[in-house]
């Protein structure tokens, strides 16, 4: 039983990544606009990958706990440092390049933050218990301290700009607040005053992300420009009808119709290509493995470990599900990547690290 | 506890996602399968050659004459300005106007955007040798409609176009596009289904810049049906010739068949102003000059029949037994009809039916007509035809004029008086007739009651066409023909006869001159209206002047015309 939690992760994990590798090459196909590159790219990445998961899954988690903060501390100073002295791509600047490989520090931020809250939450732990009648106390410490521990890297984000990622971020303060046990009423109060301020927010945000968000409320506004996407992708997915058009033999997909279809639009490449079949057996896929992490955050015996696990899947279930609804036009183009599937090299390690984590986790949860 | 909550949300958030897939590719599947189905596939249209038209000699009148347009392909010019600048040198034309054309017709990358139309040859030969200089530019060739014989049977053949609004709301079903070409007037528009070809077109597969990425199938363009006439080229340029400098019609037709051999409307214009864009000034004019040359005035021109009518009153006589051939009535030069006096053209004195019509006699024809009375009148005007579309195949065709009492009362509260009679009795006032209806009321006398429908066609592709139930048999004793007949040839035989210029040896010609009075300050309308039985074939002919004088140039006209198709060995 306890091996085999560890194991369907693993197993789900090498199927996802294998379907992914499978619509990366009808991706790159026809070689225009994406290159062949990307599918060698990604499959070497794949099969490094999968000895990096099972080399995390050995390590003792505890380390992550010592070196939470340090890792913490690191990737807001390279945060900053790319916010200086960055690559621009894309209108954004988001990258650094080492040695010739581009990284984006962004991603690796949401693991960061995912260690950093779950060590100082696992730490708040005995206080909770022993004052619970100092609101103030409460508040203070439970909420706001975690807050501005998310709000640093959140708004260094913010800044490149990359609106999607950002609010992720906020999206995993909000499940591990929720899993760490604080109040019911603290939690919902908080979330009204985040909701009461939003209107607010839209005069924060960049011009092409307004269009971006109005287009999404009617992509006919704009139908060869910011709608453009949307409109291509939904066509893409819904003519996939239910079997598909078959593989390498999506007429959007090969005729270029499809804006970023290796990376944040691959979505409509399985959909268009495999149709509800394909895009319901990816979901399921997709299903198992946040069960099985589920699972894992449920059944390990530690705080620490059960914050992580939750911060894992949750972080990964909002990328699977905005993602999704932004292909389907259910939710505003935000620029998230479809884990585990889109290409992109540290979107995909990060990934895998983190499914590595849990896989550990998974083994571990009887530790004292 | 909370780990179940957060993992009841996280399962809700993916049923809603597959809920929505299942709506998308399950349920609006086939809504956005075509969508990319459109987004994909597109159609060139190529044209179909359409069909010549010929005269019954085969000489070609209407023919595609092959002509050279400059077009180049958007997704495949590298430089926008370096190629536009060479083409406004080659061409001679403002490389900014040029740029202008270009982006207004500009459609689709694949798509050839046509910048010169109808280049000289020269020019196409130089622009092809530097094909290769600038890739996307190329010379496109097609076939555009010319008329050989220019002014010749203009009427006849009409002129095409690119369609119109109207046009296309009426043919959409039938296979026309926008970009059509159909048959403006004449047999180009009464044919226009046979004459045109098949469009045919290409299917291309585009990619998301609408390049063309694959040829998925093609359909070859199919050309049109030659339509052959039953016009003779040589009758028609004789005919034409003879009207030179006058307005006004002549029309000839084979008498035992009602083909019409020859129709000329005078002033006559060139149908090619209509396309070739070298002659495009002269539209203007065609549409405006007060001449009217665009009218077909044998179909078209709506007149007074003035004497010609007398043989209507003399059928209404006979048939109601108001007079016989041996009637006669006494010409003191007037009819009085209270204190006005309606005038005749000479003084006749006594008359006899065929003297009558020999000389055309007023006087005679308003007692005949006072006795049968207008109802009777229209009666037989309409039962020869009058006032009713001849069917020939033509477009826009007029009907005519025959007034009735009925009708009058209707319009004017003063009703009828018998002065209208006398007018009605000699074809003037309120009648009014085409040339090619008293083409065919001669035929009808001449062949003794039997009415023949006038036509153009011949043949088309190889069928040969019959012309079915064409003739008609007027109810009307033919012995009643048989006067008239008699009195036809009289018009022509006596040597006072009104047609007596026509007494030709080698020909022998019967019919009627008419002289009716036009709108005050012009001069009346001369017509001659007969038939010709002796010679290779018989025909009927009417020349109608319009403002011509009178009946004598008409009959001189007649008399040239027959003369010089004589000479040529046509008659």
């Amino acid at each position: 039983m306890r091996r085999d939690l560890g194991f369907i992760i693993l197993l789900f994990t090498i199927i996802i990544i294998a379907i992914g590798l499978v619509c990366l090459y009808s991706a790159s196909y026809q070689n225009v606009r994406v290159s062949h590159k990307v599918f060698y790219d990604q499959l070497v990445l794949s099969i490094a990958g999968v000895f990096l998961l099972i080399y995390l899954s050995q390590l003792d988690y505890r380390r992550f706990y010592d070196l939470a903060y340090f890792f913490y501390g690191g990737s807001v100073l390279l945060l900053i440092l790319v916010l200086i002295g960055g690559r621009h791509a894309l209108g954004a600047q988001r990258w650094f390049t080492v040695a010739g490989i581009s990284f984006q520090p962004s991603e690796l931020a949401k693991l960061t933050l995912i260690l950093g809250l779950g060590r100082y939450f696992s730490d708040r732990r005995s206080a909770l218990s022993v004052r619970p009648r100092d609101h103030f106390g409460v508040l203070w410490h439970d909420l706001f301290i975690p807050l501005c521990l998310t709000l640093v890297p959140m708004v260094l984000i913010f800044k490149q700009p990359d609106l999607g990622t950002a609010l992720l971020f906020f999206g995993i303060f909000i499940f591990m607040l929720f899993a760490s046990g604080l109040r019911y009423r603290y939690v919902l109060g908080f979330l009204f005053l985040c909701l009461s301020v939003l209107p607010f927010g839209w005069n924060i945000i960049k011009p092409y992300q307004k269009d971006r968000l109005l287009v999404f409320l009617n992509p006919n506004i704009d139908p060869l420009g910011a709608g453009y996407t949307i409109i291509q992708s939904k066509i893409a997915v819904g003519s996939g009808r239910l079997w598909g058009k078959g593989w390498l033999a999506g007429t959007q997909n090969q005729l270029n119709f499809l804006p970023e279809r290796h990376t944040d639009f691959i979505f409509s490449v399985i959909g268009e290509e495999w149709g509800l079949f394909g895009t319901l057996i990816l979901l399921l896929c997709y299903a198992v493995i946040i069960h099985a992490g589920l699972k894992v955050a449920e059944q390990v015996k530690d705080r620490f470990g059960m914050q992580i696990a939750v911060g894992i899947i949750g972080i990964f279930s909002l990328q699977v599900l905005i993602n999704i609804g932004m292909v389907l036009g259910m939710c505003p183009v935000v620029g998230l990547t479809l884990p585990l599937i889109s290409y992109g090299r540290s979107s995909f390690l990060v990934s895998l690290i983190m499914i590595g984590i849990l896989l550990n986790l998974s083994k571990r949860r009887t530790i004292f | 506890m909370r780990v179940k909550i957060i993992r009841i949300i996280l399962f809700l958030g993916l049923l809603c996602v597959s809920l929505d897939l299942i709506y998308i590719q399950g349920i609006r599947g086939s809504f956005y399968f075509h969508q990319s189905v459109n987004n994909r596939i597109r159609v060139i249209p190529m044209e179909g050659i359409r069909g010549r038209i010929l005269d019954c000699n085969g000489i070609v009148l209407a023919d595609n004459r092959l002509s050279f347009n400059v077009a180049v392909i958007p997704q495949d010019i590298k430089e926008n300005e370096k190629v536009f600048h060479y083409l406004s040198q080659v061409l001679n034309v403002k490389k900014k106007k040029l740029l202008q054309q270009y982006y207004q017709k500009k459609l689709a990358p694949f798509a050839p955007v046509v910048v010169a139309e109808d280049v000289d040859k020269r020019v196409a030969m130089i622009l092809e040798e530097n094909r290769f200089r600038f890739p996307g530019l190329y010379v496109q060739e097609h076939y555009r409609r010319s008329y050989n014989l220019k002014e010749i049977g203009a009427h006849i053949l009409g002129h095409v176009g690119k369609i119109n609004r109207i046009r296309m709301e009426k043919l959409k079903d039938y296979g026309y596009t926008p970009l059509s070409v159909v048959g403006y007037s004449g047999v180009e528009e009464y044919y226009d289904n046979y004459l045109k070809g098949q469009e045919g077109g290409q299917q291309i597969e585009v990619n998301n810049r609408g390049q063309q990425v694959r040829l998925l199938s093609i359909r070859e363009p199919e050309s049109g049906q030659d339509v052959q006439l039953t016009i003779d080229a040589r009758i028609q340029q004789l005919a034409q010739e003879s009207l030179t400098g006058r307005n006004g019609a002549i029309v000839i037709m084979d008498f035992d068949s009602g083909a019409i051999l020859g129709m000329v409307s005078s002033p006559s214009y060139d149908p090619n102003i209509f396309v070739d864009n070298r002659l495009k000034k002269k539209i203007s004019w065609a549409m405006t000059d007060s001449s009217s040359p665009l009218l077909n005035r044998v179909i078209q021109g709506q007149y007074p029949p003035g004497s010609i009518f007398k043989t209507i009153v003399t059928i209404t006589g006979l048939a109601h037994k108001k007079i016989s051939r041996h009637t006669s009535f006494n010409c003191p030069g007037y009819y009085a009809l209270g204190r006005r006096k309606f005038r005749c053209a000479h003084v006749h004195g006594s008359q006899n039916l065929i003297q009558g019509i020999a000389h055309s006699c007023n006087v005679y024809f308003f007692n005949v007509g006072l006795l049968v009375g207008p109802d009777l009148l229209h009666k037989y005007a309409r039962l020869l035809g009058l006032g009713q579309l001849t069917n020939v195949d033509l477009p826009a065709e007029e009907k005519g004029f025959v007034p009735s009492r009925r009708q009058r009362k209707i319009k004017n509260p003063q009703g009828w008086f018998k002065g209208d009679t006398l007018n009605y009795s000699i074809g003037q006032g309120e009648v009014l007739v085409t040339p090619l209806q008293i083409t065919r009321l001669m035929t009808t006398i001449g062949r003794g009651g039997k009415e023949v429908q006038p036509f153009l066609i011949k043949k088309i592709g190889d069928q040969d066409i019959v012309q079915f139930s064409t003739i008609r048999i007027i109810n009307v004793d033919p012995k009643i023909f048989d006067t008239l007949q008699e009195g036809l040839k009289e018009v022509v035989k006596d040597p006072y006869g009104t047609g007596r210029l026509l007494d030709m040896p080698d020909f022998e010609i019967s019919g009627k001159t008419g002289t009716a009075q036009s709108i005050p300050g012009h001069e009346d309308h001369g017509w001659f209206a007969g038939y010709n039985l002796k010679g290779k074939r018989r025909i009927s002919f009417c020349v109608f002047l319009e403002f011509g004088g009178s009946s004598y140039n008409a009959v001189v006209i007649a008399r040239e015309l027959l003369q010089r198709l004589r000479q040529e060995n046509i008659l």
